[in-house]
């Protein structure tokens, strides 16, 4: 799979969408961001243009949040939760144990964008310790063998 | 607004509620420092040293966010305000690399003053400087981001100040930078290298590339910029008698506040350039040498004479110069009229269309108007002008208001800098004529007008009725959309019109005046504060040359030359018989010296060879003469023929005023000596006033000024002994008329059209600009711009060298395309590549600044 090109004629209709709400800047971004799985950065300017900003500001906004993303991400954006519970339970293992499995590093996408590996300071589930998340899934109570199950289950000539 | 009463170190003052505590303390001398508040920025609470302590609540805030409340007892030194502010400071030192010692803030360094303070010298933290190499991009603006102490201050300027928007905040945490879209050099950004942040910077992780010394210059002084005709007042760092360093003056009230462009910050260079005059030369055996003074007076005054006695004194002619300070265009005019008896005297201004200006000024008894005022305009219409480039600290006003939300209508046949902040109205070249009385039509048939109806307005309106609309959009080469569009924008409104050189050097353009006036008075925007005429200046002082009467058809004072009792009052003064015809005007000049009847010149700071159309014709004029003296500070094209040659002064170099495009009389004093031998322009002139004239020297220039004032309304104040801040604007008793609907000839559209338009790189024709080793040095673009649609007609490509042909002549550029460049339309910069664009004009009455041409692929 290939990042979702950066069609200016689908974000036409994201910008008019938003145009007229008061704070239209952030839900804007994530539209993109959803539609597009990633802001394009050519995208930038014709945004700020359209709400009368500066290009630098809403590159600002994008590059602080890290919701935001100027580089296309994989299908699967798998986060693996490094706070203090799961550290205690022994996440740093879990997190080698995924780079070596999909040989990423922390930030890197695989080269057929199937992968992100991501670390968060925290996912609030602390009750699952050592946690990861993919998309929008949770997965706790890490063991070796149960994360090399899950990311089996996202590989791409994976049945499931 | 209420007034409250609070304690700030035991002290009990009464203030607003509406001020900041840091804006109190300041007032009443309890001195707070501070990094990240500047007076001209919203205050924003970045850097959190100004914190101070309220003793009642405890609360440690930051003093430059909070108002004045009622009751407070505030400490800004307590024991307690002096460990937060240490801690601070020592955290942003464990962050800043220990590079202070080569450093190019020296002890200008906010930081460092603020640590030498509060005695920081070891932070005993572990330092963790985030490390970068500085960055020396671009010919401007070296970034060292490992300095950045994340005040925001370029950033807001940048904002708030210039309105660019190249920088913002980028990534998050210790991450934090301010940096450009997508992180890429400035030079590939929105940034025109203003370089106001650079002087807000307090530490110096923005410093100016290719500096003349590294560290605190010995002194700094203040001089008035001798760029364009805003009169931004500078601070020159001097450092060994030279100008190592230019900055915006800290003086509250100046036209430029915290902001200066490019040029004004940057081009100043060019005074240590080694091509600078530093000895008088006059030319024997076919060159030049140099000569002593009193040698080269006694040619100069000799010279003139001799030519004046056999060929008489219309035989002689003397062009002032815009560049010049008021009592030097005075003495230069005076030498002329009264010693030499000649009235052929002009000054470079007439280039950028002054005399019309002039004319017009006179005609509607209004005077130039101020800049800040622009800011509470209803509408704005721009025309012929792309201020941006040609006069940038103005443009900061225009820019602001377009902020403020005030609608800005943009008339010029090639996109400007403005124009995608406001409706861009991309009119045929020549066709403005049509447009705005096709404006005015829409205007009316809409019934959208403010102005004062009666009996002109309907004799006006039945001779613009004969005009059907569709033809006049038409010839106007535009979309009728659009002229409804801005019909829209200005209905109901008065207008502020911005006025420039693409209007005032067309061939018709008393036409385009005529109707925009017509537009003004049907609009109620004659007068006003919030509306009226704005005429930039390109050159510092292309009014005051005009005022002091170094111009054809005028006197001292602005006065008519053809007006008897203004040459009654100067013929008493200085005890001569003036002659009511005009001289002969710049273009007249070389003219009358191609054909034999000007023997002799005397030029004062211009450079005719590089400023005028047609440069072989104007040298081949300059070469029939018998005598030629050029008094300037470089080496130009000019002086390199001329006879005699005088090292005269920069503009920070000497004292005197000059009169910026609001009418602001700007008195500076010198800063640094001339180099060498060089000297002051006044003193010369005034040396050969009293040898000419057998009489006494002025000696200083306050005895200049004194006699401006004894004779001129128009600058003196009621002392008689000073000027007026402003000059005084002539009023015109009788009312103001319509002027009659007339056109021009249709403009031939066919042809492919060369426009030529400014950059803000170069002033003028880039005489001085030129020199500037960072200007040298940018490697920014200055080909021939047109779109890729039209590119693609002519079969070029983007960085094709082509030949650009023109009946006058040829030059070579490169192909840049810009998308917004209307068809069969090539736009040229002046004043780069020794301003050899001049070549595509012909030297005629107003040659304007554009020329049908033929283009072929080299």
């Amino acid at each position: 799979m290939h990042p979702e090109a950066a069609d200016p004629d689908k974000l036409a209709p994201i910008i008019e969408k938003h145009l007229t709400n008061k704070w239209a800047l952030i839900p804007l971004l994530q539209e993109v961001q959803e539609v597009f799985g990633y802001v394009p950065p050519e995208f930038l300017k014709p945004i700020a243009d359209a709400l009368g900003l500066y290009s630098a500001q809403v590159q600002g906004v994008v590059t602080f949040y890290a919701g935001f993303s100027l580089k296309p991400k994989g299908k699967y954006v798998l986060r693996c939760c490094r706070g203090t519970a799961c550290h205690v339970k022994g996440s740093r293992s879990i997190l080698r144990m995924m780079q070596n499995e999909l040989g990423l590093d922390e930030g890197q996408t695989s080269q057929d964008y199937q992968f992100t590996l991501e670390t968060v300071a925290c996912l609030g589930a602390c009750f699952l310790a050592p946690t990861m998340m993919v998309n929008h899934d949770y997965y706790g109570k890490l063991t070796p063998k149960k994360v090399l199950s899950v990311l089996d289950q996202y590989k791409k000539d994976s049945p499931g | 607004m209420g007034s409250v009463s609070l304690t700030i170190n035991g002290k009990t003052i009464s203030c607003s509620s509406e001020e900041s505590l840091l804006d109190v303390a300041d007032k009443h001398g309890f001195l707070i420092p501070r990094l990240c508040h500047h007076p001209e920025l919203h205050p924003y609470g970045a850097c959190r040293i100004c914190i101070v302590e309220e003793e009642k609540s405890g609360r440690v805030m930051a003093a430059c966010v909070t108002p004045a409340n009622q009751g407070m007892i505030i400490q800004t030194a307590s024991e307690r305000v002096l460990r937060h502010r240490r801690n601070i400071v020592r955290l942003m030192m464990a962050e800043h690399p220990e590079s202070c010692v080569v450093c190019n803030k020296g002890n200008r360094c906010r930081l460092r003053q603020i640590a030498a303070q509060l005695g920081v010298a070891e932070t005993r933290l572990y330092p963790m400087p985030n490390f970068t190499m500085p960055e020396p991009l671009n010919a401007f603006i070296t970034r060292d981001l490992s300095k950045c102490i994340l005040c925001g201050k370029c950033i807001r300027a940048d904002h708030e100040l210039v309105s660019v928007g190249a920088i913002d905040y980028n990534l998050r945490g210790f991450h934090s930078r301010p940096s450009v879209l997508l992180d890429r050099g400035l030079e590939d950004s929105d940034c025109t290298f203003c370089g106001t942040c650079l002087s807000m910077c307090p530490t110096g992780a923005l410093s100016a590339t290719y500096p003349a010394y590294a560290g605190t210059p010995m002194k700094e002084s203040n001089t008035i910029c001798g760029f364009c005709g805003v009169g931004c007042t500078l601070s020159a760092g001097i450092v060994d008698g030279q100008i190592v360093e230019i900055n915006p003056s800290n003086h509250h009230g100046t036209v430029n506040g915290a902001t200066l462009c490019v040029r004004g910050h940057f081009a100043h260079d060019f005074l240590n350039s080694e091509n600078r005059l530093v000895h008088p030369l006059a030319r024997s055996n076919g060159k030049l040498e140099p000569v002593a003074w009193n040698v080269a007076i006694e040619n100069a005054v000799q010279s003139l004479r001799s030519v004046k006695n056999t060929h008489g004194p219309q035989s002689l002619a003397f062009l002032g110069s815009s560049k010049c300070t008021n009592e030097e265009n005075y003495l230069f005019q005076k030498l002329a009229r009264t010693i030499y008896e000649t009235g052929n005297i002009d000054n470079g201004g007439f280039l950028f269309g002054r005399s019309l200006v002039r004319a017009f000024e006179r005609r509607i008894g209004a005077g130039p108007k101020q800049m800040k005022d622009i800011l509470d305009a209803e509408a704005i219409l721009v025309i012929g002008a792309d201020v941006c480039q040609s006069a940038p600290v103005f443009s900061y006003h225009i820019k602001k208001a377009a902020n403020k939300g005030v609608p800005i209508v943009v008339i010029d046949p090639a996109p400007t800098s403005l124009s995608d902040r406001a409706l861009w109205l991309p009119v045929g070249i020549g066709s403005d004529t049509w447009l705005i009385y096709a404006l005015i039509k829409v205007l009316i048939l809409h019934n959208n007008l403010t102005g004062q109806s009666g009996d002109y307005h309907e004799v006006f309106k039945g001779n613009l009725a004969k005009f059907n609309l569709n033809g006049l959009i038409k010839t106007a080469g535009i979309d009728e959309s659009l002229v409804i569009k801005a019909a829209n924008v200005l209905k109901h409104k008065k207008i502020s019109f911005v006025v420039g050189r693409g209007v005032l050097l067309q061939q018709e353009a008393q036409r385009v005046l005529d109707a925009l006036l017509n537009l003004a008075l049907l609009t109620g925007s004659i007068s006003g504060k919030a509306s009226g005429f704005y005429f930039p200046t390109y050159e510092n002082n292309a009014a005051g040359a005009d005022d002091m009467g170094a111009c054809p058809d005028g006197l001292p004072g602005a006065m008519a030359l053809t007006d008897e009792k203004s040459r009654r009052h100067w013929e008493k003064a200085w005890k001569v018989r003036l002659s009511p015809d005009n001289g002969l005007d710049m273009e007249q000049m070389i003219a009358a010296a191609e054909n034999g009847t000007i023997k002799a010149m005397y030029i004062m700071g211009e450079n005719p060879l590089r400023s005028m159309p047609d440069p072989l014709r104007v040298k081949k004029a300059l070469e029939k003469l018998e005598f030629l003296v050029v008094q300037d500070i470089l080496l130009t094209e000019t002086a390199g023929m001329a006879h005699l040659v005088l090292p005269g002064a920069a503009a920070c170099e000497k004292a005197g005023s000059f009169t910026n495009m609001e009418g602001r009389i700007q008195v500076f004093s010198q800063t640094v000596s001339p180099p060498a031998m060089a000297r002051p322009d006044w003193e010369i002139l005034d040396e050969i006033l009293a040898k000419a004239s057998n009489g006494n020297r002025y000696k200083t220039v306050e005895h200049v000024s004194l006699e401006i004032c004894r004779f001129t309304d128009l600058y003196s104040a009621s002392d008689r002994r000073n000027y007026k801040p402003f000059r005084q604007t002539a009023v015109n008793p009788d009312p103001i008329l319509f002027s009659p609907v007339t056109f021009p000839e249709v403009p031939d559209s066919k042809d492919c059209k060369v426009l030529i338009g400014s950059l803000r790189y170069h002033s003028g024709g880039g005489t001085r600009t030129g020199f500037s080793k960072r200007i040298q040095a940018t490697r920014l673009t200055h080909g021939a711009v047109l779109s890729p649609a039209y590119a693609k007609d002519l079969k070029l490509n983007e960085g094709d060298s082509v030949r650009i042909k023109s009946p006058a002549g040829t030059i070579e550029r490169e192909i840049s395309f810009n998308h917004k460049m209307p068809s069969g339309r090539i736009w040229i910069a002046s004043g780069s590549f020794n301003n050899d664009v001049m070549h595509l004009l012909k030297l005629d009455r107003q040659s304007g600044r554009s020329c049908s041409v033929q283009i072929e692929k080299i």
